[in-house]
């Protein structure tokens, strides 16, 4: 036999609105201590002027703990002071909804402060509906009977599923489980990462780009340094066939191997040159051989080898 | 408003940056051509810082779109592979690829409405006259327009020595249809409190700025700013009267933190879009030249060693955007009324970081304080300068 679900209902309120409360608590104490002052406005105390943000934010925390323990400790009674308890719970959520309704046309800017610094997102539908299904869920507990639970393990498998589902629909309506998992996960994008202009340049200086570029570069330092989102640019003054030129880089902001790409402009025009072309190893073997080549093939080279020696200050008369 | 009366400096609106005048109004400070034209010429010396910085903004942006570009190798010998290149064919492009300069689209000039400050020399219902000593320039009052000199107005009501800011109607250089009087603001952090009368500090490169606050605005002033004290932020729209703002219309919600204490920023994931939205205001022109059409922006690449930066450590504040750096260009667009326009950062926006607040002005913007306009640029997009922000889509990138 099973427990109708209108009381399976009920029942899981308890601990689902005694564990909100207490976490709410927490997180707003961690903050508080945190900033060291109450006075600072988190969520409805923004509403408040100064003086009053202080006892309003440790008057809710200190409901926020009485409501989650007395549930707790009430949660198997029926009495007068239970149904106080979750009456007054369900008040404190009704106020709550009322003040985020106000906040959210007010003060479009400040969250809803229910979980500390994890409530920072602006009041939204989901921060509402959830305040308001917390205070109906609380309202629905008031007429909960204990004696009507059978704690078979059926019931507590009933007990559990309704328990889930109602944490994955309030997780739903919660814009403070989005911003958990981000901190969990959290790898600051490059266009935010603060990279330091010291250790591009030495990302660069250890690049194939500066070695190609290395030899038309007139100066030590760069004329110009500057960052757009995740590239930072840098101008080094320069000379191409005899006339004025930069050379700009663009340096990808990552830590290990970035990017780079490179630009030889016209000094006076601005216009982009053509660049020369980096020493690859079949040219630098080419290199070598031609240094070796008159000592080589000098012999077997023939008249018009020895057409174009003929100038050296090598006697050839022999 | 300290404006340079002896200039008329003119907002000409979303130039082509290729070849950006650092101070727009070059042409009017020059005796303009036509029959309601000046009457003698007073040149302004063009600033030049300003030259500078315009210079800044138009060669980085040649050097950005030259790296940008996939660049054409010298073949030392036919045999050259294309590899040689390196790492320039590697890894993502910058940004200019996805929007090289030549395909961007500026905006038309004649689309955009331009803005003239100056000092009122004579003012009839249908013929405006600013100027100063031996130069003048008359604008016709279109039937429609209005005035705002603390409140709406009639523009005949203006007076003789009022400092005004003249929108002209697009596509016509001298017919006025907005016309504000000794408007001022001040956004920074409240640094003393004597009475009504509050000091306030704007940053390191402006001069601390007093404020009255007008007993009959007061009211209005306080519901929007509860908190009137040294160390909270104020954003006060008011009439210039000498170096003192007497403030009228609050510009905004006090954010409900002091400035030394904002909250943590939200976390940003994966790559920032390239399109933010969020609220644009505007900021007196204070030492910059008239005119400038220029942009400040919160996020300077610290390197920049923005001077706010080096005085106070380098603090975040609440804005989280991308790094960019002076000569940036952005496409700002006014979600109010449609227009956008390219814009150069010109400037760091250290007080907008501090502020977490939304724009209402056609809706409320998703997030705070984007970009810090100036007068001219505001203007140039339309906003209206009583009104304090409007709401923007800004496109990095461009």
């Amino acid at each position: 036999m099973t427990m109708p679900l209108s009381i399976a209902l009920m029942e899981v309120q308890i601990p689902l609105l005694a564990a909100m409360l207490l976490g709410a608590c927490g997180t707003k104490v961690a903050l508080l201590v945190r900033r060291g002052s109450a006075d600072e406005a988190f969520g409805p105390t923004a509403l408040f002027p100064v003086s009053a943000r202080r006892p309003v934010a440790i008057g809710l925390c200190a409901a926020e703990f009485c409501l989650g323990v007395g549930l707790i400790v009430t949660a198997s009674s029926q009495g007068a002071i239970a149904r106080s308890v979750r009456g007054a719970t369900s008040l404190l959520f009704i106020v709550a909804t009322c003040a985020l309704i106000e906040l959210r046309a007010n003060r479009p800017e400040v969250g809803c402060g229910c979980f500390g610094d994890f409530s920072t997102t602006p009041v939204s539908l989901r921060s509402l509906a959830r305040s308001a299904l917390l205070a109906v869920a609380a309202f629905a507990a008031i007429w909960l009977r204990p004696g009507e639970l059978h704690f078979t393990p059926p019931h507590i498998a009933e007990l559990v599923g309704l328990l889930f589902a109602e944490l994955l629909l309030f997780g739903a309506l919660s814009p403070e489980i989005g911003e958990g998992l981000i901190r969990l996960g959290y790898s600051e994008p490059c266009e935010l990462q603060v990279v330091s202009s010291q250790r591009t340049l030495s990302a660069l200086h250890r690049s194939r780009q500066w070695r190609r570029y290395s030899p038309l570069i007139a100066t030590d330092g760069p004329a110009d340094v500057w960052r757009e989102l995740c590239w930072r640019y840098v101008v080094y003054p320069a000379r191409y066939n005899d006339a004025p030129a930069d050379v700009v880089f663009a340096v990808f902001l990552q830590r290990r191997r970035p990017a780079i790409r490179a630009a030889l402009v016209d000094g006076a025009t601005g216009e982009t040159l053509r660049s020369p072309t980096a020493p690859t190893m079949r040219s630098r073997l080419r290199r070598r051989y031609a240094r070796l080549a008159p000592q080589a093939a000098g012999a077997a080279a023939g008249p018009t080898a020895m057409a174009a020696t003929a100038n050296l200050p090598v006697s050839t008369d022999v | 408003m300290p404006v340079a009366i002896s200039s008329f400096a003119c907002c000409d609106r979303c130039a082509k940056l290729g070849s950006i005048p650092p101070v727009s109004g070059d042409r009017e400070t020059t005796a303009p051509p036509g029959p309601k034209a000046a009457i003698g010429t007073a040149p302004t010396p063009t600033d030049p810082s300003a030259v500078g910085r315009g210079a800044l903004v138009a060669r980085r942006r040649l050097l950005k779109a030259a790296v940008s570009r996939r660049i054409p190798e010298a073949p030392e010998n036919s045999e050259a592979q294309p590899a040689a290149g390196g790492t320039a064919a590697l890894g993502p492009a910058p940004a200019e690829d996805r929007a090289a300069p030549e395909q961007a689209d500026f905006a038309d000039v004649a689309q955009q409405p331009r803005s003239v400050s100056g000092k009122v020399l004579d003012v009839s219902p249908h013929v405006l006259v600013l100027g100063d000593q031996g130069f003048e320039q008359r604008f016709i009052i279109k039937p429609d327009a209005l005035a705002w000199r603390g409140k709406h107005l009639e523009p005949a009501a203006l007076r003789p020595g009022d400092n005004v800011v003249v929108r002209l109607q697009p596509g016509q250089r001298d017919v006025a249809d907005r016309i504000w009087a000794n408007i001022g603001r001040v956004t920074g952090v409240i640094t003393k409190r004597s009475g009504g009368t509050l000091i306030v500090d704007e940053g390191m490169t402006r001069k601390p700025q007093a404020i009255t606050l007008d007993p009959s605005a007061l009211g209005r002033i306080q519901v929007r700013f509860p908190t009137l004290e040294p160390g909270y932020l104020l954003d006060i729209i008011g009439l210039r009267q000498g170096a003192e703002l007497v403030g009228l219309i609050p510009a905004t919600s006090q954010p409900s933190y002091p400035a030394d204490r904002p909250p943590a920023a939200p976390l940003v994931n994966g790559h920032v879009a390239s399109a933010i939205s969020g609220s644009a205001t505007w900021h007196e022109q204070r030492d910059e030249p008239p005119g400038v059409l220029g942009v400040d922006y919160p996020a300077l690449d610290p390197d920049t060693r923005c001077a706010e930066d080096v005085a106070h450590g380098g603090r975040r504040g609440y804005a989280r955007l991308p790094y960019l750096a002076i000569g940036s260009v952005l496409r700002i667009r006014n979600e109010c009324t449609g227009i956008d326009c390219l814009v150069p950062v010109t400037g760091c926006a250290w007080i907008a970081r501090l502020f977490n607040d939304r724009c209402v002005t056609c809706g409320t913007s998703p997030r705070g304080r984007i970009v810090d306009l100036t007068l001219a640029s505001f203007i140039s997009l339309g906003g209206e300068l009583e009104r304090g922000c409007f709401n923007v889509t800004v496109t990095i990138g461009e």
